[in-house]
């Protein structure tokens, strides 16, 4: 929860919303289905308003979620997660 | 152990093998840090204050905190063994408050002998403040220890502010989620912590002119 607090006070959680990317609380994760991503909250404190804006315009044709995070979830944790978010 | 516990079963567990540990950790961490306060303590004047706190984790506590570390907050049961409470950095905790602000620094300089191995954590001001809201430290007594013990020490007003959101906003109810992170609650919380940092202020202020006025 203190990452997310830090995340809206130092300005990148807004580049998220702006981007249409919800907040999950549980899961410490933003998400944007229509455009299938998926950044932790400890990925998007590690990395620069520049980064995080490529990441977002980055293009994804694949159809698949894109995950970003540090260090990169199983396969499981990441189905897991898919199934909740996507349910 | 059977194969097909759930790792949260599994960490409640260890949690209950490791529970006379962590109470040992915090019995002598809490005995280290009073035995070292005690020249503060006995120098207190009228109105200034030192308290020492202490708490061992509590069991639901740290399962959340080790999940809460996990990618999306998701423990992998393909793998239980990789996951263990003492991994956790404050399953025995101390907090010592003192006010005002020079006792602060005074706590600091008397514990800093028997801190001096162990991990500064500070904790973050508010806004990028140069100045951190607390000083942190975690740590063992002995090399071979399990349990991993964290000392915090902090100004008595905002460690007394601390016992509220604690449980308010920074551990809130699952109902309170969202609700209590809007800026309708952080703004005043931060407008808090920095008033009360500021009286601190002005009331040390007030003091040593007092003080130099006298002599």
């Amino acid at each position: 929860m203190r990452y997310h607090m830090t995340m809206k006070r130092n300005g990148r959680e807004p580049i998220l919303q702006a981007a249409g990317y919800a907040y999950n609380f549980d899961r410490m994760a933003y998400y944007n289905r229509g455009a299938r991503k998926v950044f932790s909250v400890e990925w998007v404190r590690d990395h620069t308003h520049e980064e995080i804006q490529q990441a977002l315009e980055a293009p994804n044709d694949s159809g698949d979620w894109q995950i970003y995070a540090d260090p990169p979830p199983s396969q499981r944790v990441v189905n897991e997660f898919l199934a909740e978010i996507d349910a | 152990m059977p194969r097909n516990r759930s790792v949260e079963d599994k960490l409640r567990a260890e949690y209950f093998e490791l529970l006379a540990d962590i109470r040992l950790a915090v019995l002598e961490t809490e005995t280290r840090v009073r035995s070292h306060l005690l020249g503060v303590s006995l120098n207190l004047k009228q109105y200034e204050r030192l308290l020492v706190t202490s708490r061992v984790k509590e069991c639901n506590s740290a399962v959340d905190a080790l999940r809460r570390r996990q990618p999306f907050g998701i423990f992998d049961e393909d793998r239980p063994d990789d996951y263990s409470l003492t991994q956790l950095r404050d399953l025995a905790g101390i907090r010592v408050m003192a006010f005002p602000r020079q006792r602060i620094d005074d706590a600091h300089a008397a514990l800093l002998e028997i801190l001096s191995l162990w991990t500064a954590d500070p904790v973050p001001g508010v806004d990028g403040a140069s100045v951190p809201l607390a000083r942190k430290y975690f740590g063992t007594w002995t090399p071979h220890t399990r349990i991993t013990a964290e000392i915090q020490i902090v100004g008595l007003l905002i460690g007394s502010f601390w016992e509220v959101e604690h449980s308010a906003i920074y551990k809130p109810d699952p109902n309170l989620r969202g609700v209590v992170e809007s800026e309708k609650v952080m703004q005043p919380r931060n407008d808090v912590l920095a008033a009360l940092q500021a009286f601190e202020l002005a009331f040390e202020e007030a003091v040593s002119n007092r003080d130099t006025r006298r002599s």
